[in-house]
């Protein structure tokens, strides 16, 4: 209940707190997304054993609102406000050169906060609506800069989410008359593992499909990329991207089963959003929106995961959230430091950066390379996972053509950081980013390799989950 | 006891090497020494773990994914050699190295490399395999880009060419995990079609990329020129070569059962056969030491393969012979030639010459490790091609030509290098070269012995280190001991002639061009053969530039329908939207008429509605 409600009433103290004192402000800000984490972490043992933690409250007779805490819903939050915690903490320096702080400041502790209470909400409409306002804080956020053609983008990132979120409320209130309930645990109960009609099934991943930016609704997530870097690390590592990914996984699998045929067409959307985002990748010149492509580009492998629907490819998924979450924001993060110095985004006019900043240099291969899916970094065991579950549930194909997406995803990433870090200098050496700034950037890389050197915990967690979400018993 | 051993092979070398990392404050020396003393431990651990056999596993990921470890003949027996090499190399170092900024650095990845060596020898899981086999990638992107300036293109396009082999294999062992529902090595036994086919093809083609085998090659001779040469020396000539064919063997012997009459064993003699000849012709024509060298590296791995691809126990174990044979004079070459850099300060071919009197220690462990690899009798490389030109030579005579063929250009190419760089005239400035110091002289001196040696008393090796390798199956098939001369007179004869033409030919050439280094240039310089080779030195051929080239058509493929579908939001429904609400303006001109007509229209409209629902 703290985790999800400190951080999103919290947020609108922030800016009355700026007004007082600035340092109070950011403290309180990296505080209040720390309440989320520290909440996260107090739910931890009683998810791993299996439990969960429900809240529930009448807002009007006939319509109560439940939160309920999961192990999905713990794992979720706890990537997600780790994450956010090490990107306000990276804020603190990057942000103090622009106007807006407080409204900065407001809208990502607001945009956590939205996370954390959709990804614990028990019913419909209330995950409906924590969406929508994740919606409100990206478009704040991505038009943060305030320059006309950031302010179109951002409308662009709005409308297509929302068109997104109305379709899927469409598929919700299409639920409810199937079921006669928006409460998660009732609709389950109703279907009795029955398949869901297509047409909400249809409408709900529209909705879903926008969020994470999957082919063919992706081209707001690149564009995106004008927001200032811990917001682009906040929407593609963090929170919003992911928001997708989960719901699909408390519907999907969690709650009810669609047909096969919708399950069909996540498998085809998702094979053509890897490979055409990855060769996007491959040929774009900025370096934000290469990592953007390749953001949509390794959501699509989730997706392969959970529509797998075997327990290898569930647990797959939830590690690459994870492995994923971590190695791209450290990539964002160290593209922001980059960027910051250099005051460019072009990789056609950076190189050589490795003498002169070489502890991002070493953070954006660590990460980089745990992307890829090669160990010790901690993306090859989800990677390995989401293959292998995808060929054991007997989509041979589907899981080759993600083989070639993974064998564009090294070549893609080596031509960034070789631009970026390795090649003939094109431009006065920028200096290496503040100490905050590298110290969280190296925690992100450092992170992705104490998971894959010591990957244990993450995969029993992942493991007890998942075996949480199909019913049997851990 | 036995575990704690494997679990210090694989621990030891990690944290000696993560201790290197970190110490950049304290002397070269002591880092050295450390790393030294790390190479020495690995090699008794080693040692103690040949002897033993034992299984041990460890929890790890769950999902069915352990830290599944064998120690049994074969792995110990790869494990020592492994061990013995990254100890000569360090020997090596020491004085190589010395002075260099990164000469830490490149210590500490080299140990770290050998804690993952250890790892995928000793795995007997998949995915535990994979793990370490994979993270040797950074350390070698790693000590690749410390070469000289410019070097990380080459650690790039390393990376690349075996990051997407492994990704190949991590295919491959996912299918195995369906059919043969265990990773676990040891309990895997699949046959070789459909499916299964698929997984073993999708394996091998990791453990032939990691041995150099073309067409994953193309990286190596670039690295013989940008990287260090330890690197060359220990990676690409010695440990890769161990673990890609003991891995090859291990699938298509253990894991998979390749018979005689199989399209596996087929396409793997193919392989091999060309990669030898390929790269052999390309080493001819080199006029550079250490990138002869490395397109040896090529081709021999070409041995290898094709005698593992016969199926045969006498190619089996002549490819294995070949891969121990082959680990130490490769090894011994690029020492040699580092220490002719490191005294000259180049392995250009046209600058060397007649360095036998300033370097004759040098000179002699040149020569033996260069008669060991042209098949000169008694070393060693003589008795494991013997085995496998006997084998091939049962399967079909044109892989026996293609490997005696291999035979003649490798000596034709080793007595061009030993001409043009240790006799012949010496240039003026290279008259106060000295002989290297006792610590690079020592390692080379060894694997000379060794080479004389192993092939003196082959038995010690074949009988007692490869020949135990084999199934049970081959063994009982093979029926008899592979060791002392070989059995087969006529094949002796013939390999005795095309060394003999060898030489001919480079008389012929020297008396032609005027020097050592000229001696191919009649091959070289050919009609028709010219324009090929010509055509090759631009890279034209390079398997990795046209698979780059295939990839951005690729992607323009993608970006083109990124921007499609961009276009619709930016353009389609802008302007849709646009009209749409133009059109609906025009229908609100503030003209009275116009809106007295609409209200009468919505007025029917919803009296039908009325009247239908009555």
């Amino acid at each position: 209940m703290v985790t999800v409600l400190a951080p999103t009433l919290g947020a609108f103290a922030l800016p009355l707190l700026g007004r007082a004192s600035l340092r109070a402000r950011n403290l309180a800000a990296l505080g209040l997304v720390a309440v989320s984490l520290a909440g996260t972490v107090c739910l931890l043992p009683s998810a791993v054993a299996g439990e969960t933690t429900t809240v529930r409250f009448e807002a009007a007779p006939g319509l109560a609102f439940t939160l309920q805490a999961d192990g999905l819903a713990v794992f979720m939050a706890m990537v997600s406000s780790l994450v956010s915690t090490i990107i306000v903490l990276y804020s603190h320096d990057y942000i103090s050169h622009y106007e807006h702080q407080n409204e900065y400041y407001l809208m990502v502790v607001l945009f956590l906060g939205a996370m954390m209470g959709l990804v614990f909400s028990g019913n419909l409409i209330l995950l409906y609506v924590f969406w929508e306002i994740t919606a409100i804080a990206s478009w704040r956020l991505i038009g943060f800069f305030r320059e006309r053609y950031h302010v179109v983008r951002a409308d662009k990132a709005f409308l297509v989410t929302v068109f997104g979120a109305l379709a899927m409320l469409l598929g919700f209130i299409s639920i409810y008359a199937q079921t006669g309930s928006f409460d998660l645990a009732a609709i389950r109960k109703a279907l009795q593992g029955g398949h869901l009609g297509n047409f909400a099934a249809a409408m709900i991943l529209l909705g879903i499909l926008s969020k994470s930016a999957t082919l063919p609704f992706h081209t707001w997530l690149p564009d995106a990329g004008v927001a200032p870097s811990p917001v682009t690390a906040l929407l593609h590592a963090a929170v919003l991207v992911k928001i997708g990914v989960y719901v699909y996984a408390r519907l999907f699998v969690a709650t009810f089963s669609p047909s096969v045929e919708i399950q069909q067409i996540v498998l085809i959307v998702a094979a053509a959003s890897a490979l055409v985002s990855a060769g996007a990748a491959l040929i774009d010149t900025d370096m934000k929106r290469i990592i953007a492509y390749s953001t949509v580009s390794q959501i699509a492998f989730i997706f392969l995961g959970l529509a797998s629907g075997n327990e290898m490819g569930l647990v797959g998924a939830l590690l690459y959230i994870l492995m994923h979450g971590l190695a791209k924001g450290g990539l964002f993060l160290a593209a922001g430091i980059v960027e910051q110095n250099t005051g460019t985004k072009d990789i056609t006019r950076m190189g050589g950066l490795l003498a002169t900043m070489p502890v991002t240099a070493v953070a954006f291969l660590l990460c980089a390379v745990s992307v890829m899916g090669i160990p010790p970094l901690g993306g090859f065991f989800s990677k390995y996972m989401v293959f292998s579950g995808a060929i054991q549930a007997g989509h041979g194909w589907v899981a080759a053509v993600f083989l070639v997406g993974a064998f564009l995803t090294i070549l893609y990433l080596f031509r960034l950081y070789s631009s970026i870090f390795l090649s003939q200098a094109r431009m006065t050496p920028a200096r290496e980013g503040s100490r905050v700034m590298i110290a969280c950037v190296a925690a992100l890389a450092g992170a992705s390799l104490v998971a894959g050197l010591w990957v244990a915990p993450w995969s029993h967690l992942a493991i007890t989950t998942v075996r949480q979400i199909q019913g049997m018993a851990p | 006891m036995n575990e704690f051993l494997l679990l210090v092979a694989i621990a030891l070398p990690a944290l000696a090497g993560a201790a290197v990392l970190v110490l950049t404050r304290v002397s070269y020396a002591l880092r050295a020494g450390v790393a030294l003393a790390a190479t020495v431990a690995n090699l008794l651990v080693a040692i103690a773990l040949y002897s033993r056999e034992f299984s041990c596993t460890l929890p790890w990921a769950g999902m069915g994914l352990e830290l599944a470890f064998r120690a049994y003949h074969f792995s110990g027996f790869i494990l020592s050699a492994a061990a013995c090499f990254a100890f000569l190399v360090t020997l090596f170092c020491w004085n190589y190295l010395r002075g260099r900024s990164w000469a830490g650095l490149f210590l500490a990845y080299l140990l770290i490399s050998m804690s993952m060596v250890n790892g995928a020898v000793l795995s007997d899981h998949l995915v535990a395999l994979l793990f370490f086999w994979e993270g040797l990638l950074l350390t070698m992107f790693g000590m690749i880009a410390l070469g000289r300036a410019g070097a990380f293109r080459t650690a790039v396009k390393a990376f690349i060419i075996i990051g997407i082999s492994d990704l190949c294999m991590m295919f491959g062992i996912a299918l195995v995990g369906k059919l043969a529902g265990t990773l676990t090595i040891s309990q895997i036994h699949l046959g070789v079609g459909g499916l299964a086919g698929a997984a073993m093809a999708l394996l091998a083609i990791g453990a032939i990329a990691k041995g150099g085998c073309m067409p994953f090659h193309s990286w190596i001779p670039d690295a013989a020129t940008d990287a260090p040469l330890p690197f060359m020396a220990l990676l690409p000539a010695c440990l890769e070569k161990l673990l890609g064919i003991y891995m090859l063997t291990r699938i298509t012997m253990d894991m998979f059962h390749v018979t005689k009459g199989s399209w596996a064993s087929m396409a793997m003699m193919i392989v091999g056969a060309v990669t030898i000849l390929l790269a052999v012709l390309m080493a001819l024509v080199q006029k550079d030491y250490k990138k002869l060298l490395s397109f040896h590296a090529i081709s021999q791995v070409g041995y290898m393969i094709l005698g593992v691809g016969t199926a045969i126990p006498a190619g089996i174990v002549g490819g294995l012979f070949h891969m121990l044979n082959n680990a130490m004079y490769k090894n011994c070459l690029f020492l040699t030639a580092g220490s002719v850099e490191k005294q000259t300060g180049t392995t250009n071919l046209e600058a060397l010459g007649g360095l036998w009197r300033k370097m004759p220690v040098t000179f002699a462990c040149f020569f033996v490790a260069a008669v060991s690899i042209s098949g000169v009798p008694p070393f060693n490389g003589f008795f494991s091609k013997e085995l496998i030109y006997d084998a091939a030579l049962e399967r079909h005579p044109v892989f026996y030509l293609a490997a005696i063929l291999g035979s003649f250009f490798t000596a034709a190419s080793f007595l061009k290098l030993g001409h043009a760089a240790f006799l012949g005239a010496r240039s003026a400035e290279h008259d106060a070269v000295k002989e290297s110091p006792v610590s690079m002289l020592v390692p080379m001196i060894v694997i000379a012995a060794g080479c004389a040696l192993f092939g003196v008393f082959n038995a010690l090796p074949l009988d007692h280190l490869i020949a135990p390798v084999l199934s049970p199956q081959l063994q009982q098939e093979a029926r008899h001991s592979f060791s002392g001369m070989p059995g087969n007179q006529t094949l002796v004869t013939l390999t005795l002639a095309a060394l003999a033409a060898a030489l001919a030919n480079h008389l012929i050439g020297v008396r032609i061009s005027g020097r050592g280094l000229g001696a191919v240039d009649h091959i070289h310089y050919a009609p028709g053969l010219a324009g090929l080779y010509d055509r090759a030195e631009r890279r034209v051929f390079d398997p990795y530039e046209i698979g780059l080239k295939l990839a951005g058509g690729a992607a323009r493929c993608g970006w083109a329908v990124d921007r499609g579908i961009d276009w619709i939001y930016d353009k389609l429904a802008v302007g849709v939207a646009t009209m749409a609400s133009r059109l609906v303006r025009l229908a609100h001109g503030g003209n009275y008429v116009v809106y007295v007509a609409w209200s009468l229209c919505g007025s029917a409209a919803v009296l039908i509605f009325i009247l239908a629902c009555l």
